[in-house]
Protein backbone atom coordinates (compact mmCIF):
# COMPACT_ATOMS: atom_id res chain seq x y z
CA UNK A 1 0.00 0.00 0.00
CA UNK A 2 1.48 3.31 -0.97
CA UNK A 3 1.84 6.28 1.31
CA UNK A 4 -0.77 8.12 -0.69
CA UNK A 5 -3.53 5.60 -0.18
CA UNK A 6 -2.83 5.29 3.55
CA UNK A 7 -3.24 8.94 4.21
CA UNK A 8 -6.42 9.00 2.12
CA UNK A 9 -8.25 8.17 5.31
CA UNK A 10 -6.93 11.44 6.68
CA UNK A 11 -9.21 13.49 4.50
CA UNK A 12 -7.95 15.36 1.44
CA UNK A 13 -7.25 12.91 -1.31
CA UNK A 14 -3.62 13.21 -2.32
CA UNK A 15 -3.42 12.15 -5.94
CA UNK A 16 -5.66 15.01 -7.01
CA UNK A 17 -3.24 17.60 -5.83
CA UNK A 18 -0.03 15.97 -6.94
CA UNK A 19 -0.22 17.53 -10.42
CA UNK A 20 -0.32 20.88 -8.68
CA UNK A 21 2.67 19.75 -6.66
CA UNK A 22 4.65 19.14 -9.84
CA UNK A 23 3.82 22.65 -11.03
CA UNK A 24 4.88 23.96 -7.62
CA UNK A 25 8.18 22.08 -7.76
CA UNK A 26 8.87 23.49 -11.23
CA UNK A 27 8.14 27.04 -10.03
CA UNK A 28 10.41 26.65 -7.02
CA UNK A 29 13.13 25.14 -9.22
CA UNK A 30 12.89 28.13 -11.56
CA UNK A 31 13.08 30.51 -8.59
CA UNK A 32 16.16 28.71 -7.27
CA UNK A 33 17.76 28.77 -10.70
CA UNK A 34 17.05 32.48 -11.04
CA UNK A 35 18.49 33.26 -7.63
CA UNK A 36 21.71 31.41 -8.36
CA UNK A 37 22.20 32.85 -11.83
CA UNK A 38 20.76 36.32 -11.21
CA UNK A 39 24.03 38.19 -11.93
CA UNK A 40 23.91 36.69 -15.43
CA UNK A 41 20.21 37.36 -15.96
CA UNK A 42 20.04 41.05 -15.08
CA UNK A 43 19.90 43.53 -17.95
CA UNK A 44 20.62 46.63 -15.83
CA UNK A 45 22.31 47.41 -12.54
CA UNK A 46 19.47 46.77 -10.06
CA UNK A 47 20.74 49.55 -7.79
CA UNK A 48 21.20 52.21 -10.47
CA UNK A 49 18.79 55.15 -10.53
CA UNK A 50 17.86 56.79 -13.82
CA UNK A 51 15.74 59.64 -15.11
CA UNK A 52 13.25 57.37 -16.85
CA UNK A 53 10.83 56.83 -13.98
CA UNK A 54 7.65 54.73 -13.90
CA UNK A 55 8.08 53.65 -17.52
CA UNK A 56 5.73 50.90 -18.66
CA UNK A 57 7.34 47.70 -19.95
CA UNK A 58 9.24 48.28 -23.20
CA UNK A 59 12.11 46.88 -25.23
CA UNK A 60 14.75 48.55 -23.05
CA UNK A 61 13.14 47.65 -19.72
CA UNK A 62 11.28 44.34 -20.04
CA UNK A 63 9.17 44.99 -16.94
CA UNK A 64 9.41 48.79 -17.02
CA UNK A 65 10.99 51.01 -14.39
CA UNK A 66 9.93 52.01 -10.88
CA UNK A 67 9.58 55.38 -9.17
CA UNK A 68 13.36 55.74 -8.91
CA UNK A 69 13.93 54.83 -12.54
CA UNK A 70 15.35 51.46 -11.55
CA UNK A 71 14.83 48.48 -13.84
CA UNK A 72 12.01 46.38 -12.37
CA UNK A 73 13.09 43.18 -14.09
CA UNK A 74 16.66 43.36 -12.80
CA UNK A 75 15.49 44.19 -9.29
CA UNK A 76 12.97 41.36 -9.40
CA UNK A 77 15.63 38.87 -10.48
CA UNK A 78 18.08 40.05 -7.82
CA UNK A 79 15.29 40.12 -5.25
CA UNK A 80 14.40 36.48 -5.89
CA UNK A 81 17.67 35.32 -4.36
CA UNK A 82 17.53 37.82 -1.50
CA UNK A 83 13.93 37.07 -0.55
CA UNK A 84 14.55 33.32 -0.63
CA UNK A 85 17.83 33.71 1.28
CA UNK A 86 16.38 35.90 4.03
CA UNK A 87 13.27 33.75 4.34
CA UNK A 88 15.30 30.54 4.47
CA UNK A 89 17.72 32.01 7.02
CA UNK A 90 14.86 33.05 9.28
CA UNK A 91 13.26 29.61 8.99
CA UNK A 92 16.63 27.98 9.75
CA UNK A 93 17.11 30.14 12.84
CA UNK A 94 13.62 29.13 13.96
CA UNK A 95 14.40 25.45 13.27
CA UNK A 96 17.61 25.45 15.32
CA UNK A 97 16.28 27.59 18.14
CA UNK A 98 13.01 25.69 18.43
CA UNK A 99 14.63 22.28 18.00
CA UNK A 100 17.35 22.95 20.57
CA UNK A 101 14.99 24.49 23.11
CA UNK A 102 12.59 21.60 22.64
CA UNK A 103 15.25 18.89 23.03
CA UNK A 104 16.95 20.53 26.03
CA UNK A 105 13.64 21.19 27.72
CA UNK A 106 12.54 17.60 27.34
CA UNK A 107 15.92 16.06 28.20
CA UNK A 108 16.57 18.12 31.34
CA UNK A 109 13.39 17.18 33.10
CA UNK A 110 10.17 18.72 34.35
CA UNK A 111 11.57 21.99 35.71
CA UNK A 112 13.45 22.83 32.53
CA UNK A 113 10.40 21.85 30.51
CA UNK A 114 8.21 24.15 32.58
CA UNK A 115 10.54 27.12 32.24
CA UNK A 116 11.49 26.73 28.59
CA UNK A 117 7.98 25.95 27.39
CA UNK A 118 6.76 28.86 29.51
CA UNK A 119 9.03 31.01 27.32
CA UNK A 120 7.62 29.33 24.24
CA UNK A 121 4.08 30.16 25.38
CA UNK A 122 5.18 33.70 26.12
CA UNK A 123 6.37 34.22 22.56
CA UNK A 124 3.27 32.53 21.18
CA UNK A 125 1.04 34.85 23.20
CA UNK A 126 2.46 37.96 21.61
CA UNK A 127 1.17 38.78 18.15
CA UNK A 128 4.02 37.73 15.85
CA UNK A 129 4.08 40.81 13.71
CA UNK A 130 4.15 43.19 16.69
CA UNK A 131 6.81 41.11 18.40
CA UNK A 132 8.97 41.27 15.30
CA UNK A 133 8.35 45.00 14.90
CA UNK A 134 9.36 45.80 18.48
CA UNK A 135 12.36 43.49 18.28
CA UNK A 136 13.61 45.01 15.04
CA UNK A 137 13.28 48.56 16.27
CA UNK A 138 15.08 47.62 19.49
CA UNK A 139 18.04 46.13 17.63
CA UNK A 140 18.03 48.69 14.83
CA UNK A 141 16.47 47.74 11.48
CA UNK A 142 18.59 45.60 9.20
CA UNK A 143 18.86 42.18 7.65
CA UNK A 144 20.20 40.52 10.81
CA UNK A 145 17.45 41.89 13.03
CA UNK A 146 14.77 40.81 10.58
CA UNK A 147 16.14 37.27 10.37
CA UNK A 148 16.55 36.99 14.13
CA UNK A 149 13.15 38.48 14.92
CA UNK A 150 11.36 36.16 12.49
CA UNK A 151 13.47 33.24 13.68
CA UNK A 152 12.46 33.80 17.29
CA UNK A 153 8.79 34.38 16.55
CA UNK A 154 8.56 31.16 14.49
CA UNK A 155 10.73 29.06 16.85
CA UNK A 156 7.76 27.99 19.06
CA UNK A 157 6.31 25.99 16.14
CA UNK A 158 9.46 23.88 16.05
CA UNK A 159 9.69 23.57 19.82
CA UNK A 160 6.12 22.24 19.99
CA UNK A 161 6.72 19.76 17.19
CA UNK A 162 9.89 18.59 18.94
CA UNK A 163 8.02 18.06 22.19
CA UNK A 164 5.20 16.13 20.56
CA UNK A 165 7.62 13.89 18.65
CA UNK A 166 9.88 13.48 21.68
CA UNK A 167 6.97 12.23 23.78
CA UNK A 168 6.07 9.72 21.06
CA UNK A 169 9.65 8.53 20.82
CA UNK A 170 10.21 8.08 24.57
CA UNK A 171 7.42 5.52 24.51
CA UNK A 172 9.48 3.42 22.11
CA UNK A 173 11.71 0.59 23.44
CA UNK A 174 14.91 1.98 21.92
CA UNK A 175 14.95 4.94 24.31
CA UNK A 176 14.55 2.68 27.33
CA UNK A 177 17.28 0.44 25.89
CA UNK A 178 19.63 3.39 25.60
CA UNK A 179 18.80 4.44 29.15
CA UNK A 180 19.41 0.95 30.50
CA UNK A 181 22.79 0.91 28.77
CA UNK A 182 23.70 3.95 30.84
CA UNK A 183 23.29 6.77 28.33
CA UNK A 184 22.72 10.16 29.94
CA UNK A 185 19.46 12.01 29.30
CA UNK A 186 21.16 14.48 26.99
CA UNK A 187 22.82 11.63 25.09
CA UNK A 188 19.51 9.87 24.66
CA UNK A 189 17.95 13.12 23.45
CA UNK A 190 20.64 14.23 21.04
CA UNK A 191 22.10 10.94 19.82
CA UNK A 192 19.08 8.65 19.82
CA UNK A 193 15.94 10.75 19.65
CA UNK A 194 17.16 13.66 17.51
CA UNK A 195 17.48 11.56 14.32
CA UNK A 196 13.86 10.54 14.76
CA UNK A 197 12.67 14.10 15.37
CA UNK A 198 14.58 15.40 12.34
CA UNK A 199 11.95 14.30 9.83
CA UNK A 200 9.17 16.16 11.60
CA UNK A 201 11.37 19.24 11.93
CA UNK A 202 12.21 19.22 8.24
CA UNK A 203 8.55 18.92 7.30
CA UNK A 204 7.77 21.81 9.61
CA UNK A 205 10.58 23.78 7.98
CA UNK A 206 8.91 23.34 4.61
CA UNK A 207 5.69 24.75 6.08
CA UNK A 208 7.33 27.67 7.87
CA UNK A 209 9.60 28.71 4.98
CA UNK A 210 6.91 30.38 2.84
CA UNK A 211 5.52 32.11 5.92
CA UNK A 212 8.96 33.51 6.70
CA UNK A 213 9.30 34.82 3.17
CA UNK A 214 5.91 36.53 3.40
CA UNK A 215 6.68 37.91 6.86
CA UNK A 216 9.91 39.44 5.60
CA UNK A 217 7.86 41.15 2.88
CA UNK A 218 5.31 42.39 5.41
CA UNK A 219 8.06 43.86 7.60
CA UNK A 220 9.69 45.54 4.62
CA UNK A 221 6.28 46.78 3.54
CA UNK A 222 5.89 48.40 6.96
CA UNK A 223 9.22 50.10 6.47
CA UNK A 224 11.01 48.08 9.14
CA UNK A 225 12.64 45.35 7.14
CA UNK A 226 15.82 45.50 5.13
CA UNK A 227 17.28 48.84 4.04
CA UNK A 228 15.33 50.73 1.35
CA UNK A 229 17.76 50.16 -1.53
CA UNK A 230 17.84 46.36 -1.05
CA UNK A 231 15.60 44.89 -3.74
CA UNK A 232 13.76 42.22 -1.78
CA UNK A 233 10.21 41.69 -3.01
CA UNK A 234 8.70 43.26 0.08
CA UNK A 235 10.82 46.36 -0.35
CA UNK A 236 9.80 46.63 -4.02
CA UNK A 237 6.14 46.30 -3.08
CA UNK A 238 6.53 48.90 -0.34
CA UNK A 239 8.06 51.55 -2.57
CA UNK A 240 5.76 50.84 -5.52
CA UNK A 241 2.42 50.90 -3.68
CA UNK A 242 2.48 54.71 -3.66
CA UNK A 243 2.52 54.70 -7.47
CA UNK A 244 -0.06 52.07 -8.33
CA UNK A 245 -1.79 54.47 -10.76
CA UNK A 246 1.33 55.46 -12.70
CA UNK A 247 3.32 52.26 -12.51
CA UNK A 248 1.10 49.26 -11.75
CA UNK A 249 3.73 46.94 -13.25
CA UNK A 250 6.23 47.95 -10.55
CA UNK A 251 4.01 46.61 -7.77
CA UNK A 252 2.41 43.75 -9.72
CA UNK A 253 5.73 42.14 -10.69
CA UNK A 254 7.01 41.59 -7.13
CA UNK A 255 3.59 40.72 -5.70
CA UNK A 256 3.03 38.10 -8.40
CA UNK A 257 6.53 36.70 -7.90
CA UNK A 258 6.00 36.60 -4.15
CA UNK A 259 2.58 34.98 -4.49
CA UNK A 260 3.77 32.35 -6.99
CA UNK A 261 6.79 31.29 -4.96
CA UNK A 262 5.08 31.26 -1.56
CA UNK A 263 2.10 29.45 -3.10
CA UNK A 264 4.41 26.79 -4.55
CA UNK A 265 6.41 26.39 -1.36
CA UNK A 266 3.22 26.09 0.66
CA UNK A 267 1.87 23.44 -1.71
CA UNK A 268 5.09 21.46 -1.38
CA UNK A 269 5.14 21.84 2.39
CA UNK A 270 1.55 20.73 2.66
CA UNK A 271 2.19 17.76 0.41
CA UNK A 272 5.21 16.75 2.53
CA UNK A 273 3.15 16.98 5.67
CA UNK A 274 0.23 14.93 4.42
CA UNK A 275 2.62 12.33 3.05
CA UNK A 276 5.09 12.05 5.90
CA UNK A 277 3.35 12.85 9.10
CA UNK A 278 -0.39 12.57 8.91
CA UNK A 279 -0.58 12.09 12.67
CA UNK A 280 0.83 15.52 13.41
CA UNK A 281 -1.26 17.39 10.91
CA UNK A 282 -3.12 19.31 13.58
CA UNK A 283 -0.21 20.77 15.50
CA UNK A 284 1.12 22.96 12.78
CA UNK A 285 -1.44 25.68 12.37
CA UNK B 1 -16.31 17.08 47.95
CA UNK B 2 -16.65 15.11 44.79
CA UNK B 3 -13.11 13.96 43.82
CA UNK B 4 -13.89 14.56 40.17
CA UNK B 5 -14.79 18.15 40.86
CA UNK B 6 -11.62 18.58 42.92
CA UNK B 7 -9.56 17.33 40.01
CA UNK B 8 -11.33 19.62 37.56
CA UNK B 9 -10.88 22.65 39.82
CA UNK B 10 -7.25 21.77 40.53
CA UNK B 11 -6.44 21.47 36.87
CA UNK B 12 -8.20 24.74 36.09
CA UNK B 13 -6.33 26.39 38.97
CA UNK B 14 -3.00 25.25 37.52
CA UNK B 15 -3.98 26.66 34.15
CA UNK B 16 -4.85 29.93 35.80
CA UNK B 17 -1.44 30.09 37.50
CA UNK B 18 0.28 29.36 34.22
CA UNK B 19 -1.69 32.05 32.44
CA UNK B 20 -0.86 34.58 35.14
CA UNK B 21 2.82 33.69 34.90
CA UNK B 22 2.77 34.17 31.14
CA UNK B 23 0.93 37.49 31.50
CA UNK B 24 3.57 38.65 33.97
CA UNK B 25 6.26 37.48 31.55
CA UNK B 26 4.71 39.56 28.78
CA UNK B 27 4.72 42.66 30.99
CA UNK B 28 8.40 42.29 31.94
CA UNK B 29 9.57 41.26 28.50
CA UNK B 30 7.76 44.04 26.67
CA UNK B 31 9.10 46.69 29.00
CA UNK B 32 12.71 45.66 28.57
CA UNK B 33 12.64 45.07 24.81
CA UNK B 34 10.97 48.41 24.22
CA UNK B 35 13.46 50.12 26.51
CA UNK B 36 16.33 48.82 24.36
CA UNK B 37 15.20 50.93 21.44
CA UNK B 38 17.85 53.60 20.91
CA UNK B 39 16.56 57.16 21.11
CA UNK B 40 13.28 58.26 22.65
CA UNK B 41 10.31 60.35 21.67
CA UNK B 42 12.02 63.50 22.96
CA UNK B 43 14.99 62.90 20.65
CA UNK B 44 12.62 62.52 17.73
CA UNK B 45 10.76 65.72 18.54
CA UNK B 46 14.12 67.45 18.98
CA UNK B 47 15.21 66.32 15.51
CA UNK B 48 11.96 67.56 14.10
CA UNK B 49 13.02 70.91 15.56
CA UNK B 50 9.96 71.57 17.66
CA UNK B 51 11.76 71.61 21.03
CA UNK B 52 14.64 73.57 22.53
CA UNK B 53 17.22 71.81 24.66
CA UNK B 54 15.74 72.95 27.97
CA UNK B 55 12.26 71.97 26.80
CA UNK B 56 13.67 68.55 25.95
CA UNK B 57 15.06 67.99 29.42
CA UNK B 58 11.85 69.29 30.97
CA UNK B 59 9.86 66.81 28.90
CA UNK B 60 12.18 63.96 29.90
CA UNK B 61 11.75 64.95 33.53
CA UNK B 62 7.99 64.96 33.16
CA UNK B 63 7.85 61.60 31.37
CA UNK B 64 10.30 60.03 33.82
CA UNK B 65 12.70 59.26 30.97
CA UNK B 66 15.68 60.66 32.88
CA UNK B 67 15.44 58.04 35.61
CA UNK B 68 17.11 54.63 35.61
CA UNK B 69 15.55 51.66 33.84
CA UNK B 70 14.66 49.92 37.06
CA UNK B 71 13.01 53.02 38.51
CA UNK B 72 10.99 53.40 35.33
CA UNK B 73 10.06 49.75 35.49
CA UNK B 74 8.68 49.91 39.06
CA UNK B 75 6.86 53.11 38.31
CA UNK B 76 5.28 51.59 35.28
CA UNK B 77 4.52 48.26 36.95
CA UNK B 78 2.54 50.14 39.59
CA UNK B 79 0.62 51.85 36.83
CA UNK B 80 -0.17 48.59 35.02
CA UNK B 81 -1.60 47.12 38.22
CA UNK B 82 -3.68 50.15 38.98
CA UNK B 83 -5.08 49.92 35.46
CA UNK B 84 -3.59 53.28 34.49
CA UNK B 85 -2.02 52.96 31.04
CA UNK B 86 -0.22 56.28 31.22
CA UNK B 87 0.01 58.99 28.61
CA UNK B 88 1.09 58.83 25.01
CA UNK B 89 4.44 60.57 24.99
CA UNK B 90 3.82 61.94 21.52
CA UNK B 91 0.25 63.14 21.58
CA UNK B 92 0.03 63.85 25.34
CA UNK B 93 -3.32 62.07 25.47
CA UNK B 94 -4.09 59.21 27.85
CA UNK B 95 -3.29 55.90 26.18
CA UNK B 96 -6.56 54.51 27.44
CA UNK B 97 -8.36 57.10 25.28
CA UNK B 98 -6.24 56.26 22.24
CA UNK B 99 -6.94 52.55 22.71
CA UNK B 100 -10.62 53.18 23.30
CA UNK B 101 -10.95 54.92 19.94
CA UNK B 102 -9.23 52.16 17.93
CA UNK B 103 -10.11 48.93 19.74
CA UNK B 104 -13.72 48.89 18.52
CA UNK B 105 -12.60 48.96 14.88
CA UNK B 106 -10.08 46.17 15.39
CA UNK B 107 -12.66 44.14 17.27
CA UNK B 108 -15.23 44.77 14.54
CA UNK B 109 -12.83 43.58 11.84
CA UNK B 110 -11.82 40.57 13.92
CA UNK B 111 -15.41 39.68 14.77
CA UNK B 112 -16.57 39.99 11.16
CA UNK B 113 -13.68 37.80 10.02
CA UNK B 114 -14.29 35.28 12.79
CA UNK B 115 -17.99 35.18 11.91
CA UNK B 116 -17.28 34.49 8.24
CA UNK B 117 -14.62 31.98 9.26
CA UNK B 118 -16.89 30.05 11.62
CA UNK B 119 -19.91 30.00 9.28
CA UNK B 120 -17.90 28.86 6.25
CA UNK B 121 -15.42 26.77 8.23
CA UNK B 122 -18.09 24.77 10.01
CA UNK B 123 -20.84 24.99 7.41
CA UNK B 124 -18.93 23.76 4.39
CA UNK B 125 -17.45 20.57 5.93
CA UNK B 126 -20.86 19.75 7.43
CA UNK B 127 -22.52 20.12 4.04
CA UNK B 128 -19.68 18.14 2.47
CA UNK B 129 -20.31 15.37 4.98
CA UNK B 130 -24.05 15.45 4.36
CA UNK B 131 -23.66 15.42 0.59
CA UNK B 132 -20.39 13.54 -0.09
CA UNK B 133 -20.69 13.77 -3.85
CA UNK B 134 -21.60 17.42 -4.11
CA UNK B 135 -19.73 20.59 -4.93
CA UNK B 136 -19.22 21.18 -1.20
CA UNK B 137 -16.34 18.68 -1.04
CA UNK B 138 -14.54 20.61 -3.74
CA UNK B 139 -15.29 23.87 -1.93
CA UNK B 140 -13.81 22.53 1.29
CA UNK B 141 -10.67 21.51 -0.57
CA UNK B 142 -10.55 24.89 -2.27
CA UNK B 143 -10.70 27.02 0.89
CA UNK B 144 -8.29 24.66 2.64
CA UNK B 145 -5.65 25.01 -0.05
CA UNK B 146 -6.46 28.72 -0.32
CA UNK B 147 -5.76 29.39 3.32
CA UNK B 148 -2.61 27.29 3.36
CA UNK B 149 -1.11 28.87 0.28
CA UNK B 150 -2.41 32.44 -0.12
CA UNK B 151 -1.04 34.83 2.50
CA UNK B 152 -3.56 37.51 3.50
CA UNK B 153 -0.89 40.12 2.94
CA UNK B 154 -0.34 39.41 -0.77
CA UNK B 155 -3.99 38.93 -1.59
CA UNK B 156 -4.81 42.10 0.37
CA UNK B 157 -2.41 44.22 -1.66
CA UNK B 158 -3.63 42.64 -4.89
CA UNK B 159 -7.22 43.45 -3.93
CA UNK B 160 -6.31 47.06 -3.16
CA UNK B 161 -4.67 47.39 -6.58
CA UNK B 162 -7.38 45.64 -8.56
CA UNK B 163 -10.58 46.71 -6.79
CA UNK B 164 -9.60 50.10 -5.43
CA UNK B 165 -7.07 51.54 -7.84
CA UNK B 166 -8.05 49.99 -11.15
CA UNK B 167 -11.73 49.24 -10.93
CA UNK B 168 -12.57 51.86 -8.33
CA UNK B 169 -15.20 49.56 -6.77
CA UNK B 170 -13.99 50.14 -3.23
CA UNK B 171 -12.26 53.13 -1.64
CA UNK B 172 -8.48 52.67 -1.46
CA UNK B 173 -8.50 53.65 2.20
CA UNK B 174 -10.96 52.50 4.84
CA UNK B 175 -12.77 49.63 3.12
CA UNK B 176 -14.04 47.15 5.65
CA UNK B 177 -15.76 44.35 3.75
CA UNK B 178 -12.82 43.16 1.63
CA UNK B 179 -10.29 42.76 4.47
CA UNK B 180 -12.96 41.06 6.60
CA UNK B 181 -13.67 38.65 3.75
CA UNK B 182 -9.97 37.95 3.12
CA UNK B 183 -9.31 37.24 6.79
CA UNK B 184 -12.54 35.28 7.12
CA UNK B 185 -11.64 33.00 4.21
CA UNK B 186 -8.23 32.41 5.74
CA UNK B 187 -9.74 31.34 9.07
CA UNK B 188 -12.47 29.34 7.38
CA UNK B 189 -9.82 27.31 5.57
CA UNK B 190 -8.00 26.50 8.81
CA UNK B 191 -11.18 25.41 10.55
CA UNK B 192 -12.58 23.55 7.55
CA UNK B 193 -9.38 21.56 7.11
CA UNK B 194 -9.42 20.17 10.63
CA UNK B 195 -13.14 19.65 10.73
CA UNK B 196 -13.24 17.90 7.39
CA UNK B 197 -10.41 15.55 8.36
CA UNK B 198 -12.04 14.76 11.69
CA UNK B 199 -15.50 14.26 10.23
CA UNK B 200 -14.17 11.88 7.60
CA UNK B 201 -12.32 9.97 10.30
CA UNK B 202 -15.28 9.79 12.69
CA UNK B 203 -17.54 8.59 9.89
CA UNK B 204 -15.76 5.24 10.00
CA UNK B 205 -16.07 4.89 13.80
CA UNK B 206 -18.06 2.04 15.32
CA UNK B 207 -20.67 4.21 16.98
CA UNK B 208 -21.55 5.77 13.65
CA UNK B 209 -22.05 2.31 12.15
CA UNK B 210 -24.33 1.52 15.06
CA UNK B 211 -26.26 4.72 14.54
CA UNK B 212 -26.63 3.87 10.88
CA UNK B 213 -27.72 0.32 11.68
CA UNK B 214 -30.41 1.72 13.97
CA UNK B 215 -31.78 3.39 10.88
CA UNK B 216 -31.12 6.97 11.90
CA UNK B 217 -31.45 9.55 9.16
CA UNK B 218 -28.20 10.77 7.63
CA UNK B 219 -28.91 14.36 8.66
CA UNK B 220 -29.34 13.27 12.26
CA UNK B 221 -26.15 11.19 12.23
CA UNK B 222 -24.12 14.04 10.81
CA UNK B 223 -25.55 16.80 12.98
CA UNK B 224 -25.98 14.91 16.26
CA UNK B 225 -23.16 12.35 16.20
CA UNK B 226 -20.37 13.32 13.82
CA UNK B 227 -20.33 17.12 14.10
CA UNK B 228 -20.24 17.47 17.92
CA UNK B 229 -17.40 14.97 18.17
CA UNK B 230 -15.42 16.67 15.44
CA UNK B 231 -16.03 20.11 16.95
CA UNK B 232 -13.86 19.29 19.98
CA UNK B 233 -10.77 19.79 17.81
CA UNK B 234 -12.04 23.18 16.70
CA UNK B 235 -12.66 24.14 20.32
CA UNK B 236 -9.12 23.08 21.17
CA UNK B 237 -7.80 25.50 18.61
CA UNK B 238 -10.06 28.47 19.31
CA UNK B 239 -7.27 30.18 21.24
CA UNK B 240 -4.86 29.85 18.34
CA UNK B 241 -7.56 30.91 15.89
CA UNK B 242 -8.34 34.03 17.93
CA UNK B 243 -4.65 34.88 18.06
CA UNK B 244 -4.31 34.55 14.31
CA UNK B 245 -7.46 36.63 13.77
CA UNK B 246 -5.94 39.42 15.86
CA UNK B 247 -2.56 39.29 14.14
CA UNK B 248 -4.23 39.07 10.75
CA UNK B 249 -6.42 42.04 11.58
CA UNK B 250 -3.35 44.15 12.34
CA UNK B 251 -1.84 43.46 8.92
CA UNK B 252 -5.14 43.98 7.10
CA UNK B 253 -5.69 47.31 8.85
CA UNK B 254 -2.36 48.57 7.64
CA UNK B 255 -2.80 47.28 4.09
CA UNK B 256 -6.33 48.69 3.77
CA UNK B 257 -5.67 51.88 5.74
CA UNK B 258 -8.24 51.11 8.42
CA UNK B 259 -7.98 52.65 11.87
CA UNK B 260 -7.20 50.13 14.59
CA UNK B 261 -4.61 48.68 16.90
CA UNK B 262 -2.32 47.73 14.01
CA UNK B 263 -2.21 51.20 12.53
CA UNK B 264 -1.85 52.72 15.99
CA UNK B 265 1.04 50.39 16.86
CA UNK B 266 2.83 51.08 13.59
CA UNK B 267 2.54 54.85 14.04
CA UNK B 268 3.68 54.53 17.63
CA UNK B 269 6.71 52.45 16.66
CA UNK B 270 7.68 54.92 13.96
CA UNK B 271 7.17 57.84 16.36
CA UNK B 272 9.08 56.09 19.21
CA UNK B 273 6.04 56.46 21.40
CA UNK B 274 7.03 53.59 23.74
CA UNK B 275 4.14 53.76 26.19
CA UNK B 276 1.66 53.23 23.34
CA UNK B 277 3.66 50.36 21.81
CA UNK B 278 3.91 48.72 25.22
CA UNK B 279 0.22 49.11 25.88
CA UNK B 280 -0.77 47.62 22.52
CA UNK B 281 1.55 44.60 22.82
CA UNK B 282 0.57 43.95 26.42
CA UNK B 283 -3.16 44.16 25.88
CA UNK B 284 -3.04 42.02 22.76
CA UNK B 285 -0.87 39.55 24.67
CA UNK B 286 -3.33 39.51 27.57
CA UNK B 287 -6.17 38.91 25.14
CA UNK B 288 -4.37 35.89 23.68
CA UNK B 289 -3.48 34.49 27.12
CA UNK B 290 -7.07 34.88 28.24
CA UNK B 291 -8.41 33.28 25.08
CA UNK B 292 -6.08 30.32 25.65
CA UNK B 293 -7.15 30.00 29.26
CA UNK B 294 -10.84 30.09 28.42
CA UNK B 295 -10.22 27.56 25.64
CA UNK B 296 -8.52 25.17 28.05
CA UNK B 297 -11.33 25.56 30.54
CA UNK B 298 -14.10 25.00 28.01
CA UNK B 299 -12.22 22.01 26.67
CA UNK B 300 -11.96 20.46 30.12
CA UNK B 301 -15.64 21.06 30.74
CA UNK B 302 -16.76 19.42 27.51
CA UNK B 303 -14.14 16.68 27.37
CA UNK B 304 -13.58 14.85 30.69
CA UNK B 305 -10.54 13.02 29.32
CA UNK B 306 -8.48 16.21 29.59
CA UNK B 307 -9.04 16.81 33.28
CA UNK B 308 -5.90 15.04 34.46
CA UNK B 309 -3.48 17.18 36.34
Amino acid sequence: MSAASISRAGGLSLPRWSRLTYVAIIIVAIALFVSVTSPLLVTHDPYMFSASMNEPPNAEHILGTDDQGQDVYSRLVTGTGLSLLYGASAALVALFLGGLVGLFAMALGKVAEGILFGLVDLIRAMPGILFALAFIVAFEPGVESVILALGISFAPNFALITRATYLQQTARPYTSAAKVLGASRLRVAFVHILPNVAGALITQFAIILPRCIVSESVLSFLGLGVSPETPTWGRMIASATSYTEDAPHAVLAPIIALSLVTFSLAIIGNELRTRFDPSRRRIAL
Amino acid sequence: MNPRLVRLLGSIGLDLLRSLAIAAGIVVFTFFVIRMIPGDVVDLKGIEGSLTYSQQSAMREELGLNRGWLDQFWLWLGMVFSGDLGMSARYSTPIADLLATVIPSTLALGAAALGIGLVLGIGLPTLACLFPRSIFVALVEFITIWSITIPTFSIGILCVIVFAVWLGWIPAIGNFAVPALILGLDIAGTIAKMLHEDMTEIQTADFIRTARAKGLARVRIVLRHILPNALTTVIALIGLILASVLTGALTMEIVFGLPGLGTLALQAIKGRDYPVVQAVIIWLGFAVVMANFVTDMVQKLVDPRLRNL
